[in-house]
């Protein structure tokens, strides 16, 4: 690119042909920011006068029909289930939106939310930083960066509900590790089956255990994308530890965050399996999250229309959140 | 055959009202291409991002309206059309 960019080749557009090699997205990155432009330009003119052949779009039919069948219909179902008293498919009374009334006013429901948004918070703030601060500290190459990778990824080959099975007995005081050592060396009373504050405690714990993994995976794969120019020209300048990550490594790690954040997001606002298995709501409900209060309405005492309403508000947040996410993340600064 | 589907005559309505706005905007992308350009959203956005901003905001304002007030439903419901219009407008 060096050679070329030599040969009269604007600057711009040997940032963009360099941009096109390395095969990266360039979100939010300045530099990219203004190469984009230039080339837009060019194109927007010639756009016009070319013949666009959209027929490829047929290849994502296959895509349309199973999505169609495994996702619109029972939605759609949802929504029917939503408005009705259902006794049997022949025995039904239409209600309204009385269901959606009645789950929207419930405290139980409303506290259960308030509870699943703090989780989610606090997931996030652990996680996020947490594993950008792993990524950056694990080996770039060498065969200690392989170690550190399979290390790291070891938590996300665990299946949920064996996440939740490993720490109901490792957050125990009587028999498990975590939990006797807690109890035992600084002498805190900790006990998840009793006290509401150490079952969220564990919960949290778990969820950052389980899924920081993923995190730091992800952003390791955006700091290995840098190419090593980057580092070269930090390096000429004198820049410190701190400010090559603040000014080169965290913007290009825009575009992985953003996929690390909604992913956490969505996954913690639907935890489900690891607090059922570990703490099953409790103590009291204090770690009765939206989708475990969801599950017990709707399979536990089999209120399908309350559960429609439920499930569809519940979708409604989650939709709302990942838009906004989404959007800030992508398109501030275009 | 669509028994399991428990259907109901309000719930087939929206339906075939939010397949035929798809079809119609589909129609409409044909006649005339979207343009993107920025309103008071402050995020540029062409027809149909605001289309689906302003419908999923009609939903956040019936579900307030259900889990605040007893007013009539009506009354919420020509408030979120409302609020859905002026972000397709001027979104």
């Amino acid at each position: 690119m060096t050679g070329r960019g030599a040969d009269g080749i604007s600057p711009a557009d040997a940032a963009v042909a360099g941009g096109q090699v390395t095969g990266e997205v360039l979100t939010g990155d300045t530099l990219a920011g203004a190469a984009r432009e230039a080339p837009g330009e060019h194109d927007a003119s010639r756009a016009d006068t070319r013949t666009k052949d959209n027929r490829a779009w047929f290849l994502v039919l296959p895509v349309v029909v199973s999505v169609a069948f495994t996702a619109v219909i029972p939605l759609m179902t949802v929504v029917n289930f939503s408005v009705q008293d259902i006794f049997s498919p022949t025995d039904r009374i239409f209600v309204g939106l009385d269901w959606f009334r009645d789950v929207a006013r419930d405290p139980e429901v409303r506290a259960a939310f308030l509870r699943t948004l703090l989780f989610s918070a606090q997931v996030l703030l652990l996680e996020i930083p947490l594993g950008v601060a792993l990524a950056v500290s694990m080996p770039r190459r060498g065969p200690w960066a392989s170690a550190a990778l399979v290390v790291v990824a070891l938590p996300l080959l665990i299946p949920w509900n064996v996440v939740g099975t490993i720490w109901q007995i490792f957050a125990r005081g009587d028999i498990g590790l975590g939990g006797w050592a807690v109890n035992t060396i600084p002498g805190v009373d900790f006990n998840y089956t009793l006290d509401s504050t150490d079952a969220w405690i564990t919960v949290l714990l778990m969820d950052v255990w389980h899924w920081t993994p993923l995190v730091a995976l992800l952003a390791y794969a955006g700091l290995r994308s840098i190419p090593d120019p980057y580092f070269q020209a930090a390096q000429i300048d004198g820049a410190s530890g701190w400010a090559t990550f603040r000014h080169i490594q965290l913007p290009r790690l825009r575009g992985v965050l953003t996929i690390a954040i909604l992913l956490r997001f969505m996954d913690s606002f639907m935890i489900y399996t690891e607090p059922f298995v570990v703490t099953g709501g409790g103590p009291g409900n204090a770690t009765s999250f939206l989708s475990i209060l969801l599950s017990k309405i709707a399979v536990g005492q089999f209120d399908l229309g309350p559960a429609g309403a439920f499930s569809l508000l519940y979708f409604l947040i989650v939709q709302i959140v990942s838009y906004v996410f989404f959007t800030v993340l992508t398109r501030t600064g275009r | 055959m669509l028994e399991w589907m428990v259907w109901t005559p309000p719930t087939a309505a929206v339906f075939a009202g939010l397949a035929l706005l798809l079809a119609g905007m589909a129609v409409w992308a044909r006649l005339s291409p979207p343009v993107a350009r920025r309103g008071f959203l402050r995020i540029e956005t062409d027809r149909g991002d605001r289309l689906y901003i302003g419908l999923i905001s009609a939903a956040a304002v019936l579900t307030g309206w259900i889990a605040v007030t007893d007013l009539s439903m009506w009354l919420a419901l020509a408030c979120a059309l409302l609020v859905a219009l002026v972000i397709g407008i001027w979104g």
